[in-house]
């Protein structure tokens, strides 16, 4: 099971397309604004200049794919088994579902994993009245009254899960 | 809230003189100036001055507390990703590639300048071209430098250019990392 999408390449991809992009970004504002010091290239320009952006737009995708695949990953580091990483996608698909922030994102995965907010302020660095804002943000998004119901309703998707595709994991 | 000391005198003192000069030679100075060389062999002094200081400085000055590592870096986009707020004491590891990639193009910004001055460029015709290059090259690493860095003072409630200036880092207790 390799996955396509390392991080690390991801990383190295966009350092190496931004070097680019700055040298595209010279050329092209050289050529648009600078000196007359060669034959101006007149219409070649405007296509250059639209190629570049095109490479900019690349990169800003490539970086909201990164910080994705990374917010996927963070909390499946322990998660070895295939079952596991099954439990943890469908974990994922109900918050999803709930619609959180990156960061209510992460605090709900330490909650599920049992930390209480001490320990979550912690591993955040976090002063814990901000995790107990985003825990409360959670509940209210999840509509559940505390953790309890937060995780009796995992658990019901969990088995619902278990009965529509027996075959997973 | 604890004030680290991370920064020693020197360090900011470098931090500082770099920022002046580099932005005397590369704004102020007309390039076919008498002072341009000079102010340039006294950048490449002052780096060769840190890369001493990143031997046997003080403890957050040194190389060997800011390797640069995948793993440390990946670690430190996902806290980006998760809007987490961990802090760094020293520097952070995407701010020690930042450092490392200053530290040597400058350097050999400074390499190239004195190549290119060589019988008025006779001797090494590409050095111009290349000095050209790492100038933007420098200009757009510091763009994105002090862009990272009001960035991260936002994300990880430090004002890291005070601690710059002051030496200190007044990071709350929960928040500080190794």
């Amino acid at each position: 099971m390799t996955d396509p999408t390392k991080p690390l390449v991801l990383v190295l991809l966009i350092a190496a397309q931004a070097f680019c992009a700055v040298v595209f970004v010279g050329d092209v504002m050289a050529d648009l604004f600078g000196t007359a010091e060669q034959e101006p290239e007149g219409g070649h320009a405007y296509f250059e200049a639209l190629a570049t952006l095109a490479l900019i737009a690349a990169i800003l995708v490539e970086i909201r794919i990164l910080l994705w695949l990374l917010r996927r990953k963070a909390h499946l580091e322990q998660a070895l088994s295939t079952a596991q990483s099954a439990v943890q996608e469908v974990i994922d698909a109900e918050l999803d579902s709930w619609q959180l922030t990156p960061a209510e994102r992460d605090v709900a995965n330490f909650l599920i994993k049992g930390l209480n907010t001490g320990e979550i302020a912690a591993m955040r660095g976090s002063a814990e009245g901000t995790v107990k804002a985003q825990l409360n943000a959670i509940y209210r998004k999840s509509g559940c009254a505390n953790r309890a119901e937060l995780m009796s309703q995992l658990i019901d998707t969990l088995m619902g899960q278990r009965s529509q595709s027996p075959s997973t994991g | 809230m604890a004030r680290f000391p991370v920064w020693d005198p020197f360090i900011r003192l470098f931090h500082w003189s770099l920022v002046l000069l580099f932005a005397a030679n590369s704004f102020v100075i007309d390039p076919d100036s008498a002072l341009h060389a000079p102010i340039g062999y006294a950048i490449v002094a002052l780096i060769a001055l840190r890369l001493v200081w990143g031997l046997i400085g003080s403890p957050y000055a040194r190389f060997s507390s800011f390797p640069i590592s995948q793993s440390a870096i990946l670690s430190q986009i996902r806290d980006i990703a998760l809007s987490r707020r961990a802090a760094h004491c020293g520097h952070s590891p995407l701010g020690s590639v930042m450092i490392c990639n200053l530290l040597f193009c400058i350097l050999a910004l400074g390499g190239s300048g004195y190549l290119a001055s060589l019988s008025g460029g006779a001797v090494f015709p590409w050095a111009e071209d290349l000095h050209e290059f790492l100038v933007a090259w420098v200009q757009f690493s510091i763009v994105i430098h002090i862009g990272a860095v009001f960035f991260e003072s936002r994300r990880i409630g430090v004002d890291l250019i005070r601690a710059m200036m002051t030496g200190f880092k007044e990071i709350p207790r929960y928040r500080a990392k190794e």
